[in-house]
């Protein structure tokens, strides 16, 4: 029974075609009270005195809840707690929650939220990375304005450039970008059956939102229950808290179910964005088109506050050479506190900024050294056997090279259009992007678990606390578990992401969930299956090791007759016989001064070969088409993996060249734009599989990478199209245009 | 939340005058609602009457008399797009209504909206400068027929009074030998508000330029006629350095009306080569 590597139908697709999936706001509504959030207009600034007399008269208004009321610690984040539920002292962003109206419907919320009054005194604020680490610069928390220094040493970068025939230096920014997730945040909250304190919302961890909210109420681990809603989207937005700990708390004082819905705007003002990266780049080369060493400065823009920063940091240091080997290799990479909206995790952790940075430098060193864009990135590319930037020896499944060769092949065929001599204004270019991501959280430990269990009844259940947000992993994971169990898909009933029932998978984040929770099913369905020799050795009085299990039977080595379904021992025993499992991906510790270390046990790679057509006198682009090759190790589901790439297209299209949010201006869609399907461009994706000995089936991840190359391979074709290049994201209508000046200036 | 008020949904512009008159000025006319409802939801607006049109039969008419194409104020940009007098007489303003947002917006949005949004960005406007449009307009006071131009008085502002009802667009059908075209950029390909456009209208005599009409859209306060660059084009042959010369016309002229910005730098070239463009796409599409 082959159930990995075809297309079964999503296991989620039908209920959402229909309409009848529930979102966040789908909820029930009944006896609801309803929850709306005051929030600081203002980007630093002391809170003297909240005034709630007038808005606690408006009828309808219960409660009106403030740092005060919050029971346990009013700080959350993935890594550094630094994030207050309800701002207490100081307000830091034009965003920040101060205090939480509870009405009897949402227009008594909304009105009472109007009438609130709060006192400010305003602090000194700063806006840039930079001033933000001048001696004087306001303090926006205690410890300091910068989060995390990191750096990755290999070899001897001075020498490395002495060696270098040529060297090229440029500095790269981008810009906050915002998930754009289609579904707004929203949930319920009540006391279930148990008296628990349950939260029902989108989300991509549901036991890391279980953590928060028992340490913000200061209630034991077990009288929070989370279950993840359908969730329309994540991209990273979703990894942070939201919703959950104001519905939380709400039900923690009331005792009664309620409600929240974020609108648009909300959305946009306060949940997290991409982080605006500045980056130093200088790469050397040798006259053979070798790199010789690179030396990369980083400086991120983490808002007000922590969140992913110090992943985003680090991460973005480890991937700074992009896919290729560099003997000499000098990174600094440095997180620092703003008065700006907080950034937090993003479709790629600051590797999708890395990969416009590296894409560049390596174009510009092939011109320099009038090398073809696809050779060097040829010859410089990592291999089984090459080291990595960190010291680690890949020993399986590096695709990259294969996914240069197969948008190699397209570009050789002809592929890409030429332009009209009758639109001499359009000019068109080609451009290359590559990268390559680990799979997994950064040099540290990140485990899934999962169960699977088989009922006398003939049911079989797999448990597991991943988090679909989408992306297919309710499908991809029946399936790992369909094959191995040798059982049909239908027969399976999934138990996914509810803290009451399921066990911590970790997020669904970094690409890691079919690599990480597969594996964690498949060794669940190993122990199943021991149980269940152990369990047949007994029915049928043959020795344990006298026995085998196959296509969802326990079978006898020695008489070929003798065989009992997986399901018919259950019913046999009278019992649920079950198995257990549980696998942390093999990394290492980076140092903590060098970063050295093996940070990941896989990697997935990808190259796009983007064709784009720019107006020369608007500077108006248009992206005609883009091949897609993505290394993914095995396609487990190989539509879905095509789903993910079309959609990272899109993405990366908008990443480069419509997408900027601008804290205190950017108000919803109105004003931030993202490409609508006539800008996307069409999409060839191509399917490279270099199986990596421990994935499950081979596979590794293609979340995030899908999105990676996009963005570096358009901004190449431009720069291909125009004759000059550009260092800031979004390649917006006035840069490229100032580009296209300063190419005839030449 | 959108605080409550009455919903009339009057059938006769009688009624609807009517309607307006005894609001005192605390109503608002709904069309397509794709502007005001925008209005409504972020506190803009708070009408305690809101006067559906979109029922008068008369407003929902696309006419021909005498040399006149008339266009009722409901009409939607998707029937300005897809009517063939409106095509044969005023291509350009179809061309204009065929790229405003999305089909959604379009089968909502009407003529008669877009005006009296009186957005510096509305794509009908500049179009229907160029075929020196009248307005109609209605009140218990009576008729008055407006030029368009006369109707704006900056951003988002109109001359209409609070009780006053706009029923229909007039204008002379461009006569077939007129040549004419509407340029748009936006940052994307739909659903995007135009950074800059450009109608123009003009006839061909004798290889010379006669009786031109330019507006631009997006760069000065409200959509505007570019006289300067008219007068200047008249009787010259149809040339590139014309164009060329016309075009910085245009552009001090946007300048003139919009003052220096920072984004000048990017408008002024832009302008320039929409407005060429322009020409240029008029005189292929119908030679
Ligand atoms: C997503 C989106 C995209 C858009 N894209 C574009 C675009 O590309 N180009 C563009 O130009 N516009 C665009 N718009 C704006 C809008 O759709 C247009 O301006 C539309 O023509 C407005 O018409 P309406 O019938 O919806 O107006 P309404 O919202 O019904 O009314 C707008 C205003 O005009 C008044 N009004 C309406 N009819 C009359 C009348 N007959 N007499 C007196 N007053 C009247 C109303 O009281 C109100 O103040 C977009 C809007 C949205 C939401």
């Amino acid at each position: 029974m082959r159930q990995v590597g075809i297309e079964v139908p999503k296991v989620d697709v039908l209920e959402k075609a229909l309409g009848e999936a529930k979102y966040g706001a789908d909820l029930p509504t009944g006896e609801l009270l309803f929850l709306k959030v005051l929030r600081s207009p203002k980007p630093h600034a002391k809170i003297v005195r909240i005034e709630m007399d007038e808005a606690l008269r408006v009828p309808g208004v219960e409660k009106i809840f403030i740092a005060k009321d919050i029971p346990g610690k009013n700080l959350v984040g993935t890594i550094t707690k630094d994030q207050p539920i309800l701002a207490s002292d100081r307000v830091r962003y034009i965003g920040d929650p101060v205090a939480l109206v509870v009405a009897n419907g949402e227009e008594f919320a909304e009105q009472a939220t109007k009438k609130l009054r709060v006192i400010y005194e305003d602090l000194p604020a700063v806006f840039q990375p930079e001033e933000a680490l001048q001696p004087y610069a306001p303090l926006i928390h205690d410890k300091g304005n910068l989060l995390l220094e990191f750096h990755v040493i290999k070899g001897d970068s001075p020498r490395g450039f002495k060696e270098a025939d040529v060297i090229v230096e440029e500095t790269y920014t981008t810009t906050w970008v915002d998930h754009a997730y289609l579904e707004p945040d929203a949930g319920i909250s009540y006391l279930d059956e148990q008296g628990r304190i349950t939260v029902v919302c989108p989300t991509q961890n549901v036991h890391y939102d279980q953590k928060e909210v028992a340490s913000v109420l200061s209630l034991p681990l077990d009288q929070v229950r989370i279950i993840q809603s359908v969730t329309g989207g994540g991209f990273g937005g979703r990894l942070d808290i939201t919703v959950q700990c104001l519905l939380a708390l709400a039900v923690f004082h009331l005792k009664r179910p309620v409600k929240i819905i974020y609108s648009r705007e909300e959305v946009f003002q306060i949940t997290s964005k991409r982080h605006p990266l500045k980056i130093r780049y200088k790469s050397g080369a040798k006259r053979d088109g070798t790199l010789s060493a690179v030396e990369v400065d980083i400086l991120g823009d983490t808002g007000a506050y922590a969140s992913y920063g110090s992943t985003v940091a680090i991460r973005s240091a480890v991937h700074a050479t992009g896919p290729y080997q560099v003997p000499n290799v000098k990174v600094r990479s440095r997180m620092v506190y703003t008065n700006n909206s907080w950034s937090g995790a993003m479709r790629g952790f600051g590797v999708p900024q890395m990969a416009f940075a590296h894409e560049s430098q390596m174009d510009l060193l092939a011109q320099a050294l009038n090398m073809d864009p696809i050779e060097i990135r040829l010859k410089n590319c990592l291999r089984v056997g090459s080291e990595t930037a960190t010291g680690q020896t890949l020993m399986a499944s590096v695709g990259i090279g294969e996914t240069l060769n197969k948008v190699k092949e397209w570009r050789e065929r002809g592929f890409f259009s030429k332009n009209n001599p009758k639109r001499p204004f359009i000019k068109k270019g080609i451009g290359i992007g590559s990268m390559w991501y680990g799979v997994g959280n950064t040099g540290i430990a990140n485990p899934s678990t999962a169960q699977v269990e088989v009922d006398p009844n003939g049911e079989i259940r797999l448990f597991t606390g991943v988090a679909d947000i989408g992306q297919g992993s309710d499908t991809i994971l029946l399936q790992i578990a369909s094959e191995t169990i040798g059982v049909s898909l239908k027969d399976f009933r999934l138990i996914r992401a509810d803290t009451a029932i399921t066990t911590d998978a970790g997020a669904t984040s970094a690409s890691r969930q079919t690599y990480i929770s597969g594996n964690a099913i498949l060794n669940a369905i190993k122990n199943l299956k021991e149980v269940a020799i152990g369990e047949a050795s007994q029915l049928l009085s043959i020795d344990e090791k006298d026995l085998f299990y196959e296509e969802g039977k326990v079978k006898s080595r020695t008489c070929l007759t003798t065989s009992i379904p997986i399901k018919e021992i259950a019913k046999r025993c009278g019992r649920v016989i079950r198995g257990e499992g549980y696998f942390d991906p093999e990394t290492t510790r980076l140092d903590p001064e060098t970063g050295q270390g093996a940070p990941y046990a896989t990697y997935a790679f990808a190259t796009h070969l983007a064709e784009v057509e720019v107006d020369l006198e608007t500077g108006k682009v248009r992206v005609n088409r883009m091949v897609a090759s993505h290394d993914v190790g095995k396609a487990i589901h190989p539509k879905n993996v095509m789903g993910q790439i079309m959609g990272g297209v899109a993405m990366g299209t908008g990443f480069a060249l419509m997408e900027e949010f601008i804290p205190g201006k950017t108000t919803s869609f109105v004003n931030y734009l993202i490409p609508t399907s006539k800008d996307v461009p069409e999409v060839i994706p191509i399917v490279v599989e270099e199986k990596e000995p421990t994935g499950p089936f081979g596979a590794k991840g293609v979340g995030e990478p899908a999105l990676i190359p996009s963005a570096p391979a358009i901004l190449n074709a431009i720069a291909d199209a125009i004759g000059e290049r550009i260092y800031h994201l979004p390649a917006n209508l006035e840069r490229v245009l100032e580009a296209i000046h300063k190419s005839k200036q030449r | 939340m959108i605080p409550p008020f009455e919903y009339k949904i009057p059938k006769t512009i009688e009624e609807a005058c009517d309607l307006l008159w005894q609001a005192e000025g605390k109503s608002k006319i709904i069309a397509g609602g794709t502007d005001l409802v925008i209005g409504l939801r972020n506190g803009d607006q708070s009408p305690q009457v809101i006067i559906d049109i979109t029922r008068i039969e008369e407003l929902r008419k696309i006419g021909e008399m005498n040399g006149v194409l008339s266009i009722g104020a409901a009409i939607t940009h998707s029937e300005l797009a897809s009517s063939s007098w409106v095509k044969k007489y005023g291509k350009v303003l179809s061309d204009a209504a065929s790229e405003i947002g999305s089909p959604q917006v379009r089968n909502l949005g009407t003529i008669g909206g877009n005006i009296i949004n009186a957005s510096p960005a509305a794509d009908t406007i500049p179009p229907l400068m160029v075929l020196n449009a009248m307005g109609r307009v209605v009140s218990k006071e009576g008729e008055r027929q407006v030029p368009l131009y006369q109707l704006f008085k900056g951003p988002y502002e109109t001359n209409l009074k609070p009780y006053e009802l706009l029923t229909q667009v007039i204008f002379l059908k461009l006569p077939s030998d007129m040549r004419s075209s509407f340029v748009r950029l936006a940052r994307r390909e739909a659903m995007a508000i135009a950074r800059m456009s450009v109608a123009v209208v003009f006839q061909i005599e004798r290889g010379k330029i006669e009786d031109i009409r330019i507006a631009v859209g997006s760069v000065t306060p409200t959509p505007q006629r570019m006289l300067e660059a008219e007068t200047f084009l008249k009787g010259k042959p149809l040339d590139e350095a014309s164009f060329q010369k016309a075009s910085h016309k245009v552009s001090e002229k946007m300048i003139s009306q919009s003052g220096i910005r920072p984004t000048t730098s990017y408008k002024k070239p832009v302008v320039e080569a929409l407005f060429i463009r322009a020409m240029r796409k008029a005189l292929e599409e119908q030679a």
